[in-house]
């Protein structure tokens, strides 16, 4: 039997399969992660980046003192941090015995927007993209179909003949939509009557701007900017500090004003006086005389059954 | 307890494992499906960064196409129920494998709905403030806590349905009826329930005139059973044709020659012919003697020459017939062209779907070498699955057998009809009321329909929808739609128009004009769209892997008793499927 026993080559080419599976495993996966990296990388761009600690941050109803101190103390820090300012931040509780309800006077209105303006300075708004918690509507006389209202009107000089003005802002309502949409209870109305906003519990997901029947809430579609010299630092929990990326915030009364005695800005800065502002428990106040004594009054889409606390009257 | 938790774990890594595995279709597929996915990630990391001001959002318009693939995929995730009535309430047999590919089906699109969301929240990192417990729910007022809720109900209920009746096949179980069926009854009642409060979630906001409207929960039920089912139709011939291509066995590439039929033996079966069928088949012999005796009766012995045709698909016979000797290649023929589905040696069975339905032969089986097969009168194997080793091991291989048949496709033809019938209805009633009434609520359905005060964005896509739907609906009550080319063409104009209707169609127009009576127009940014297309590749990657998964072992092919034994810790190359 001169033949040979032949080579084991099966198993050669079987290790040179094994290599070359190895060698494309590897490959896959390797290629794999170096595209799942790549498709990360704008991760690392994010400056508006959530600490430890403010992750972990509890509901604010749910803060002690301590905890609430705390909170104030970082968010000053914050704050100092991002604009060389170091704010004044408080929790101001609602005040006992106070409802606040706003009554605005149609045939006062000349349309002017200054009220629009103090409120951004007022309320730290971002200048970039720009949120404006006001909206003054210009209407035809004689109509409140808003289908008719001009929002983006820009004659030489206001009032215009025909035309009256109607400023829209978060009509803080007794029964608010917004409230009940909210899936993390971030947003709810306090014994004063003005709803307000948990800006570190919002989740963004919108659901109470598509509530709202006033278009009074406003998202946070972008990193807000703010001028350092213009930052107002004098500043509330629930109020007018600066807010964070992707979440809601809205007309809030001015609360770091009103809670602390003082009228809110749109009101001190109206030059006709069409803007009135109190306590509705009490009877001497401006509010109760006028809700007491004008004949016709409106509450906007009084069908939907969300009894607003702003008031739109008129004088003759 | 251990040894169950192992065996589970192995059956969760076995299937991880074969979800690797494929021909090159499969790995061009899943590749594309990746790179899709990564792109939709790398522009989603774009919009963490620079927040939702990369979408074409606005406070005017504050919810746009996620929001609208969200609303449409809850409806696709409670289609799956569609298939679950038939089978469980009527027992409808050919369906029965078709529940799980739907319930998959179910399963990834919730995890599309899921990611949606995810992507449309401004503070994903806040997403812990949703969870009872340690965050803040507002339930029961807020209707997007009670959908956080059912989704993730709905979720865990499919998972487990799907999970558990595939382990049992796995492991060749009978599934246990308590651990599943009330599970299947929950998940119907649940199906509808998901659907009805993404639906309330519109319906609930009184400030928004355009879905404050009680017909949007049935017209949203309505169109679900129309897309669903019809992207079941379109997904099961898919599969169909990427599993029941292959090669069923070693010479199931040899056509039988086309020779005239040779002389065709036959004789009465004997004691001795179950014997010898008992050596291939071992369940037989633990039927009684006695029973064995009388199966005899009307049983014969057919000697069957090569290329011969045994039973033919459509006929109205109904003799069941074991294998004793030879190849017989099975048929079927669907859709114009013909299929092998299996080559059968010694011990195998076939014709036992048609003997115990009593249906028509559902395929045509053909003697692949000379052989000699066993003809049974149903009597004679109801008689043999009396005794339960050999009634399982029949029952085990029909249901092996009944894959996704025509007859199935048509059932849910009928269902995609029906459905589309009461969408079309229910849109027409809507319709009237906003035009007829013409109150100034009228505003966001003008703008959807014939566009208002200049702006008309969303009219030609609406229009389409409403061709597509309507032309659907034309074609799925003619008879032409019973052929499966234009049953897929229609089914593809469903799921298009419907998308069409319920997404850009009933998100973006409740948001036009805005309260205040502004008309901000929306159109989805590149970035968005990206993101979309990520998440809807991301689905079908899931739906692929469970399929990969779920198909051999419904196929039995991928089960406990064929696994070699772990060695040193590692698996063993799985078998090429």
């Amino acid at each position: 039997m001169p033949i040979s026993s032949p080579a084991p080559a099966p198993d050669r080419t079987s290790d040179a399969a094994m290599t070359r599976r190895t060698f494309l495993r590897s490959t896959a996966a390797f290629s794999g992660l170096a595209a799942l990296a790549a498709s990360l990388s704008p991760l690392r761009d994010l400056s508006d980046y959530t600490s430890v600690e403010q992750f972990l941050q509890k509901y604010y109803k749910e803060l002690t003192p301590d905890e609430m101190a705390k909170v104030l103390k970082r968010i000053e820090r914050d704050v100092e941090r991002q604009y060389g300012i170091r704010p004044h931040v408080r929790d101001l509780r609602p005040m006992d015995g106070v409802e606040f309800v706003y009554c605005l006077n149609l045939t006062r209105c000349i349309g002017c927007r200054k009220c629009v303006h103090a409120c951004v300075a007022e309320n730290n708004h971002s200048r970039n993209p720009e949120i404006q918690y006001i909206r003054v509507l210009r209407l035809p006389h004689g109509s409140l179909d808003f289908e008719k209202a001009e929002h983006h009107y820009d004659p030489k000089q206001v009032p215009e003949k025909g035309f009256f003005y109607m400023p829209v802002q978060c009509q803080q309502c007794k029964h608010s939509p917004c409230m009940k949409a909210c899936p993390v209870n971030a947003t709810w109305t306090e014994t004063d009557g003005i709803t307000v906003i948990d800006y570190d519990w919002c989740i963004g997901c919108r659901y109470c701007e598509a509530a709202c029947p006033y278009f009074a809430r406003r998202f946070n579609f972008a990193k807000p900017e703010i001028p350092k010299e213009r930052l107002n630092p004098n500043m509330a929990y629930l109020g007018n500090r600066p807010r964070k990326q992707g979440v809601m915030e809205k007309c809030h009364f001015c609360l770091q004003r009103t809670r602390a005695g003082r009228y809110p800005a749109c009101l001190e800065v109206c030059p006709v006086g069409a803007r009135k502002f109190g306590n509705i428990l009490d009877p001497e106040s401006e509010v109760s005389y006028i809700l007491r004594e004008k004949r016709v009054f409106i509450q906007l889409k009084e069908e939907l059954g969300t009894s607003p606390r702003f008031f739109y009257y008129f004088d003759k | 307890m251990i040894q169950a938790t192992r065996n589970y774990l192995f059956f969760v890594w076995r299937c991880a494992r074969i979800a690797f595995v494929g021909d090159w279709r499969y790995y061009a597929w899943m590749g594309a499906l990746t790179l899709i996915t990564l792109l939709g990630l790398n522009a989603y990391c774009k919009q963490l960064v620079h927040g939702l001001a990369v979408t074409g959002m606005s406070d005017e318009v504050s919810w746009g196409v996620y929001i609208a693939n969200f609303t449409f995929l809850v409806g696709v995730a409670a289609a799956a129920v569609m298939m679950v009535i038939p089978v469980y309430i009527y027992h409808k047999e050919e369906l029965h494998d078709l529940v799980i590919f739907g319930e998959l089906l179910a399963v990834a699109a919730i995890i599309m709905c899921l990611a949606f969301v995810t992507v449309d929240l401004g503070r994903p990192d806040h997403f812990w403030h949703l969870i009872p417990g340690i965050g803040q729910m507002n339930f029961p007022a807020s209707m997007l806590s009670w959908d956080v809720i059912v989704l993730n109900g709905y979720l865990l209920l499919n998972v487990h349905i799907c999970g558990y009746l595939l382990y049992c096949r796995y492991q060749k179980k009978r599934p246990s009826k308590w651990f599943y069926i009330p599970f299947v009854f929950i998940a119907i009642v649940w199906a509808i329930s998901i659907h009805t409060v993404t639906a309330f979630l519109y319906v609930g906001l009184g400030g928004r005139p355009f879905w404050n409207s009680a017909i949007v929960g049935p017209r949203f039920l309505a169109s679900a059973f129309t897309a669903g089912p019809a992207l079941i139709i379109l997904a099961l011939q898919v599969v169909r044709r990427v599993t029941a291509t292959a090669p069923a066995g070693p010479t199931a590439r040899s056509q039988p020659a086309a020779t005239a039929p040779g002389v065709v033996r036959l004789r009465d079966a004997m004691l001795e012919d179950l014997e010898l069928l008992a050596h291939h088949l071992p369940e037989l012999a633990s039927v009684h003697v006695a029973d064995r005796r009388m199966s005899l009766a009307g049983a014969a012995v057919v000697d069957v020459p090569k290329g011969d045709v045994i039973l033919r698909q459509g006929a109205m016979d109904n003799d069941a017939y074991f294998v004793l000797s030879g190849r017989v290649v099975v048929k079927r023929e669907e859709s114009g062209r013909s299929r092998i589905i299996r080559s059968l040696g010694p011990g195998e069975q076939f014709g036992e779907i048609s003997a115990l339905t009593g249906a028509l032969r559902v395929a045509t089986a053909i003697a692949e070498e000379p052989s000699q097969v066993l003809r049974l009168p149903v009597t004679s194997l109801r008689r043999l699955m009396q005794t339960p080793a050999m009634n399982e091991v029949v029952r085990e291989r029909m249901r092996e057998r009944l894959m996704i048949t025509d007859r199935g496709l048509l059932m849910l033809r009928s269902i995609v009809q029906v459905s589309m019938l009461i969408n079309v209805f229910l849109l027409a009633n809507e319709v009237f009321k906003e035009f007829y009434s013409g109150n100034l609520h009228v505003a966001s359905a003008k703008y959807l329909f014939l566009g208002l005060h200049g702006h008309h964005a969303l009219v030609p896509w609406i229009w389409t929808a409403v061709a597509l739907n309507f032309a659907a609906m034309i074609l799925l009550v003619l008879p032409v739609s019973r052929s499966l080319k234009w049953l897929n063409i229609t089914c593809v104009m469903c799921i298009v128009g419907i998308w069409i209707e319920k997404g850009m169609g009933l998100v973006v127009p409740g948001f036009i004009p805005t309260p205040l009576g502004a008309i901000i127009e929306y159109t989805p940014s590149l970035n968005e769209t990206l993101v979309c297309l990520g998440i809807w590749a991301f689905g079908l990657l899931c739906y692929t892997v469970f399929l990969r998964m779920a198909v051999p072992i419904l196929q039995g092919r991928l089960s406990k008793a064929a696994e070699r034994p772990p060695v040193n810790g590692l698996i063993s190359a799985p078998a090429p499927f």
